[in-house]
């Protein structure tokens, strides 16, 4: 934790609505006394219960004060080579893809392929690769492994922990409309992190949500800062890069979901103004992407120190129900992506990254279903491969945008993406019949290509069915 | 869906069985779709049982038809009092003058849901006023809309702001005045502040049953769409009909339309998106005045409609938001289109056009009091309907559509209830069929006695006599029994089966009651009928092989298949 000095942390704890409730009743309590000592102080507040209100006050600006370090080495330094590779295919890539819409722009004929840098496809394939790279590390440890896309050693919480942590969303049940009004109160008063992710982790109003997360993340005194600091990014958008052309791409496709094309164009915006933003490579958690290329200036990694992938806008497109103003939409989106998603894309070993995701989605699917786990395996239609458009983009576009916000509001209330692991597993159950008389591989994509609807709670009620 | 009444319901239980009923239409799009799921049979002739028609035919035809009691047509004589431009607002009008006379200022006051409307040409000096009224009060230009009487889809529309844009059309109108067939307008001051989502303007297509005229039956459907224009809203610019016109129709023509978008979404959505901004009170507020919007159209021409136990009408109110949120009516439609351009779009269309067919109960299979029906919630029995106080919901517009538990929920009452009624009429006629047969019985015997009396007498062999009539007697009872009670329990056993979700309680009193009507009808069956039990037995058990739910699944998938096929088919089309 950074050491803060007396004058931060009291500027810090004069933007708190709270202090100036407990100030007023120290006042009150006082009026009379002319002269007060700290004794005094301490037994009055002991005597009305301030007392616990400070201290979790100031811990809690402490805990909002400690700078978000961005992880830049990995402990495992295979992983660390690893990221330099894939940064350096990314590059390639790149220069693929610049030279495929050079010719696209002499040939006009030819506007149908899809460009973009990579996608959940080319990364999961990258991780892959890692097996053959460490054998003999695994095969000491765990013999049944073997059957497993991924086979790395890293750190991972058991599977069962996930489970169990939540299992309560199973006994949740519709609340009458007093308790969701106190609960709209309760979001409107409270100011500490901890009440708004026990707020997040149960139920969150549809009206509220939007107040929720810019109080989560400390936007809600902010709004005018919000307003400029966007207002410039859109200026810096007169200048044309060659990324803004791939999410022009990426934004028409997020146009064909019901859902979404409304918001085409705030999302593009949004995404144009996303890649400029410097401030960025300081506060996302996890670099995506390392290692430079020097020879050519002009394809370097934008400013926010990594590439826009394949279907980015996907993860700003639900965030448009939360607000109409665009600078809210965007301050949202920047704090998701840099607290939670950019761990979807990042080579690492920590608990949210995409690797320990699909670890432990392949070890629940394995135990708990290990006949759907072979058939798949068999078909030659690995379970990752199966899910893995779904946990990278977070079930944006398989499920409606209620459903979508649900999970944003489980990510916030427990600071994790591990309910991702509980969905995917859930929509895995819920197929499993289906997918067990698929004989091949076409049969299973046949199986997605039907009209479904998945909820959040109807999966997650099938992640714990036996 | 109706599936469910067909998985659950007897055959023997419908008092009209669906598959004796017959449709007839010259519609091939969800309509066709939405009939054939239910198992109805296509008619080309005037045998049909229900009528899918269009505006015209019931203009041309239906004056001068007799209609058997049971046809229904899709309908009323004189909808366009309701669904013609000028016609409603004169009604509206009208309505509202008569109010205020009645010295219901109140009610009449809530008629503010159209915005101020001329009929051109006959009311053009008035317009005129108006629109110089207008344009010197207010500093910025009012635009007002031209839309041609009996025209869809949005064709003829166009916007203006200065007299001499209409300049054109008058003249060609003066010229054309002889002509019979001269275009009449109306003229509508434009909505100008409308509510915009992403930059785009919207409108809603809200679905409304009309089942009867008197007592005014409504039944409002769930979901419906809202339709958005594929271009930013810009109030300056006013002669591109993309920005300002949300017709489908309209927006295909448009360069950027996507055939696979839509540019739909449909209430739910919509409420999410709204309530975001304006709070769940607000939004809750907006949908209620929306319903009490479509409740008080249909009120103002209530006794203007000619009232048809044959007819019934779903109409597709659209519906504009402005910026406060306050609801406006734009149109309603007769015909609202049934054509999808989506398979979400066709899935909902067809559960809609479903639920209407089983609103209409042609199988006569419902007790009329039901306050939901898949996706449709009663709003309006004579009265408009008040939900309870305790209930979330000022409206259900826009709530989840729960159309298919519900379905299911209400297939399996309607099963249990059709069941008792009819073991019951069955009882009632045994009583009556055995109670006349003893009573003849009686009557033979008291005729046989007299006329045999003294007969026996003299051959002294009363006993034997009378032996003998027990034995006739008996075999009359077996008879009996063998034939009328032996289906009555029969299908009440069946019944039992076929069930197997229905409550515990009213289980206990079909067993009940069934176990009575054997003990009335069948003092001595143990002792007499052990040969013909036995039989029944194995009727019964061949009855309930064949009622078992498989079959009719494996029925419904073909039809669903052929479904699938279709639904191929019109995308082809499109």
């Amino acid at each position: 934790m950074q050491q803060l000095d007396n004058q931060e942390i009291l500027m810090k704890l004069k933007s708190q609505k709270q202090f100036w409730d407990i100030k007023k009743k120290i006042k009150q309590g006082f009026s009379d006394q002319q002269k007060i000592g700290i004794n005094d102080i301490q037994k009055f507040a002991q005597s009305c219960e301030i007392e616990d209100q400070l201290i979790k006050l100031i811990s809690h600006i402490l805990k909002k004060s400690k700078k978000r370090e961005t992880l830049k080495e990995d402990q495992i330094e295979f992983l660390n080579t690893s990221k330099i590779k894939w940064t350096e295919l990314l590059f390639k890539n790149l220069d693929i893809v610049h030279q495929k819409a050079k010719n696209q722009e002499e040939d006009d004929t030819n506007t149908d392929s899809k460009l973009y840098i990579y996608d959940e496809k080319n990364l999961l394939a990258f991780l892959q690769t890692f097996k053959q790279q460490q054998p003999s590390v695994l095969y000491q440890n765990v013999q049944f492994q073997s059957n497993k896309l991924l086979n790395i050693n890293i750190p991972l919480k058991s599977a069962q922990q996930i489970l169990d942590k939540y299992q309560y969303i199973l006994l949740q049940e519709e609340l009458p409309e007093e308790k969701i009004n106190k609960i709209r109160k309760q979001i409107e008063n409270e100011h500490l992190d901890t009440e708004l992710e026990k707020i997040a982790q149960t139920y969150v109003p549809n009206g509220e949500r939007c107040l929720l997360y810019l109080k989560y993340f400390e936007f809600d005194h902010q709004e005018t800062v919000l307003q400029q600091n966007f207002a410039k990014l859109q200026k810096e958008c007169s200048n044309q890069l060659f990324f803004d052309e791939l999410l022009e791409i990426d934004g028409h496709e997020i146009s064909e979901d019901t859902f979404y094309f409304v918001f085409q164009e705030q999302i593009l915006t949004c995404l144009k103004c996303f890649i400029r933003d410097k401030t960025i490579k300081e506060n996302i958690r996890i670099q995506l992407q390392n290692g430079m290329k020097k020879e050519h200036a002009e394809f370097q990694l934008p400013v926010t120190g990594f590439f826009p992938f394949k279907n980015i806008s996907k993860y700003v497109a639900p965030l448009c129900y939360l607000s109409t103003k665009i600078h809210i939409i965007y301050a949202l989106f920047k704090e998701f992506f840099c607290r939670y998603f950019c761990f979807l894309h990042a080579i690492s070993s920590e608990y949210n990254s995409i690797l320990s995701l699909c670890m432990q989605i392949e070890e629940i699917v394995s135990t708990r279903s290990p006949k759907l786990f072979h058939h798949l395996k068999v078909i030659g239609c690995d379970t990752l491969k199966l899910i893995i458009h779904q946990l990278i983009y977070c079930f944006v576009g398989d499920m409606d945008p209620p459903h979508i916000l649900t999970i944003y509001d489980q990510i916030i209330g427990h600071d994790s993406l591990e309910i991702l692991v509980i969905l995917c597993v859930g929509f895995l159950n819920k197929y499993k019949p289906k997918l067990l008389l698929a004989k091949n591989y076409e049969n299973v994509q046949q199986i997605f290509q039907e009209l479904r609807e998945d909820k959040f709670q109807e999966l997650v009620q099938f992640a714990y069915k036996q | 869906m109706s599936e469910y009444f067909r998985k659950y319901i007897k055959k023997e239980h419908y008092a009209n069985h669906y598959s004796n009923l017959k449709f007839k239409t010259s519609f091939r799009n969800c309509i066709l779709e939405a009939f054939k799921r239910r198992l109805w049979k296509e008619t080309e002739g005037d045998d049909w049982d229900i009528m899918w028609a269009e505006k015209e035919w019931i203009h041309e035809v239906l004056d001068h038809t007799h209609l058997q009691a049971n046809q229904k047509i899709n309908h009323f004589r004189n909808h366009y009092e309701l669904t013609r431009k000028d016609l409603m607002i004169k009604n509206f009008k009208r309505y509202k003058k008569n109010l205020e006379r009645e010295g219901k200022s109140e009610e009449a006051n809530n008629y503010n849901f159209f915005p101020l409307t001329f009929h051109l040409p006959s009311e053009y000096p008035i317009f005129f006023e108006e629109f110089k009224r207008q344009s010197t009060n207010s500093d910025t230009k009012t635009a007002w809309i031209m839309k041609p009487i009996g025209k869809s889809q949005g064709k003829g529309i166009f916007i203006f702001n200065k007299i001499q844009q209409i300049s054109q059309w008058k003249n060609t109108l003066r010229y054309s005045q002889d002509n019979p067939q001269a275009e009449a307008y109306i003229v509508q001051k434009y909505i100008a502040d409308p509510l915009l989502i992403g930059g785009k303007k919207f409108d809603m297509r809200i679905y409304l049953l009309c089942t009867s005229y008197q007592p005014l039956t409504l039944y409002l459907y769930r979901t419906g769409f809202a339709r958005f224009t594929h271009h930013r809203y810009d109030s300056e610019d006013i002669s591109n009909t993309y920005v300002h016109l949300t017709n489908v129709a309209i927006q295909k023509t448009s360069d950027n339309y996507d055939e696979k978008l839509g540019g739909k979404w449909n209430l739910q959505t919509l409420k999410l998106y709204l309530m975001t901004k304006y709070g769940q009170e607000k939004v809750a507020e907006t949908f209620y005045n929306i319903q009490m919007l479509m409740i008080r159209s249909l009120q103002a021409v209530q006794k203007i409609i000619i009232n048809d136990k044959h007819c019934f009408e779903l109409y597709g109110f659209d519906i504009l938001l402005d910026a406060q949120l306050k609801p406006w009516l734009l149109e309603v439609n007769a015909s609202p289109s049934m054509t999808s351009n989506t398979p979400v779009d066709f899935e909902l269309k067809c559960g809609l056009l479903d639920d209407v067919f089983t609103i209409i109960d042609l199988e006569k299979v419902l007790t009329g009091n039901e306050e939901q029906i898949g996706g449709f919630d009663l709003i309006c029995k004579g009265t408009p309907v008040k939900l309870p106080i305790n209930s979330t919901f000022t409206t259900y517009l826009g709530a989840f559509n729960n159309r298919q538990q519900q379905l299911k929920k209400i297939a399996k009452s309607t099963a249990i209830r059709l069941a008792q009624t009819y073991s019951e009429g069955q009882m009632k006629a045994i009583e009556i069929g055995s109670k006349g047969q003893k009573e003849k019985e009686e009557k033979d015997k008291q005729m046989r006695s007299s006329s045999k009396g003294p007969q026996a007498m003299q051959n002294g062999s009363s006993l034997n006599n009378k032996s003998n009539n027990l034995t006739k007697q008996n075999t009359i009872m077996k008879r009996n029994t063998a034939n009328l009670p032996a289906l009555g329990t029969l299908q009440n056993k069946s019944n039992l089966k076929r069930q197997p979700l229905q409550n515990a309680g009213q289980q206990q009193q079909i067993q009940q009651s069934q176990s009575n009507s054997s003990k009335k009808n069948n003092p001595n069956e143990d002792s007499m009928l052990s040969a013909n039990q036995k039989l029944q037995k194995l009727t019964q058990e061949s009855k309930i092989n064949q009622f078992q739910p498989y079959k009719q699944q494996s029925q419904y998938n073909e039809v669903m298949g052929m479904g699938a096929g279709s639904r191929n088919l019109q995308k082809n089309e499109e």
